[in-house]
């Protein structure tokens, strides 16, 4: 039980240190998407523990797992997918405008237009 | 310089860590109250078999027409940032992923083999996308999954060049997408006339409710789903290309 957690707990920490450390804008990008995944484990795990059935009503069906962190994660997915199209769309548009991907390169190239 | 930064970012996220420890160390207990009532009555109020499906058409539709709304402005952002881009052409001959006796100038970021094996399986996923949706109140799956895998066969279809298609052309697709959150719209106040309230079932006066309705959102949102992800790939993709 507590491996697990420290595994997501690890994951979770990789993403922020890709978004802080990381000068790639790329590689910031898909760090969102770490913490974004290591937060619906831990949900999804964390629901499952009062259960061992999916929450599907049948004939039989008697311990199910709590069905609302499911319902949220649904959510937090879908709009996880969203930020990141939108992200890299910006990244695209960067790239262009600059001609890399590098944030402190970037970060010249706009300062030395003005 | 360096040695600072570096120094910098590691307190950084040393202080992250320290601050989700407590989430690691807890040792409450997951409560069972909602599970409990879930379990005695989502099938009773909402009709559907998967609570899954109760909640986030039924009990919490609302969230679930602000989430489309959450995808719409994005899927709007998205496509206004990336159709004033334009395409090099010289970028394209020279980032194509094919071989060199396949290289045509239609086929950039392709190879025959994508080609074969996407445009066959195209039409297989874009099955197993409708039953995943038409099937989300009784079994795993619902409108957003299902949805996500048509929108995967739509990628795939852009992806293959063999079938003429106008399901991976990006006005015929946002058309859809319009269409459907309308007729999501539509189907949230349709309730309002049959006394059930904003997105209420507006076949409640029956004794026992019937899925019809969480059929039906789960279809709309489906559509929805699908057609602004497919959108946003071939958007990302450069465009569809057979026009």
């Amino acid at each position: 039980m507590i491996i697990e957690r420290i595994l997501i707990f690890l994951l979770f920490i990789i993403g922020f240190a890709a978004i802080v450390a990381m000068p790639n804008i790329i590689k910031k990008i898909f760090g969102l998407n770490l913490m974004n995944a290591a937060v619906v484990l831990l949900f999804i795990l964390e629901g499952s523990r009062i259960g061992d059935q999916a929450p599907i009503l049948g004939d039989g069906v008697k311990h199910i797992v709590d069905p609302i962190p499911q319902a949220l994660m649904l959510t937090a997915i879908v709009i996880g997918v969203c930020i990141s199209a939108l992200a890299l769309a910006l990244a695209v548009r960067l790239y262009k405008a600059t001609g890399s991907l590098d944030i402190n390169v970037i970060t010249k190239r706009l300062e030395s237009e003005h | 310089m360096k040695a600072l930064t570096r120094m910098k970012i590691m307190l950084t996220i040393l202080i992250l860590g320290l601050a989700v420890l407590p989430v690691l160390l807890s040792d409450t207990p997951w409560p069972v109250q909602a599970r409990d009532y879930l379990f005695e009555t989502a099938k009773s109020d909402t009709g559907a078999d998967n609570t899954v499906s109760a909640i986030y058409l039924g009990y919490r539709a609302m969230d679930t027409l602000g989430e489309t709304l959450v995808l719409l402005v994005s899927i709007t952002g998205t496509m206004s940032i990336l159709i004033n881009l334009g395409r090099n052409k010289v970028d394209e001959e020279s980032i194509g992923f094919s071989l060199e006796p396949e290289k045509l100038p239609r086929h950039s970021l392709r190879t025959n083999l994508i080609e074969v094996v996407a445009s066959k399986l195209g039409p297989i996923v874009l099955l197993f996308g409708l039953y995943v949706m038409l099937y989300g109140h009784i079994s795993p799956g619902g409108g957003f999954q299902g949805g996500v895998i048509v929108a995967s066969g739509i990628v795939f279809l852009a992806l293959g060049t063999e079938l003429k298609t106008k399901l991976t052309n990006t006005i015929v697709l946002s058309r859809i997408e319009s269409l459907s959150f309308l007729f999501l719209v539509l189907a949230s106040i349709s309730g309002v006339f049959f006394e059930s309230g904003f997105f209420g079932n507006p076949v409640k006066s029956l004794q026992n409710i019937s899925p019809n309705f969480i059929i039906l959102l789960n279809i709309i949102i489906g559509m929805k789903v699908g057609t602004s992800i497919a959108v946003m790939c071939i958007a990302m993709m450069g465009g569809s290309h057979d026009h």
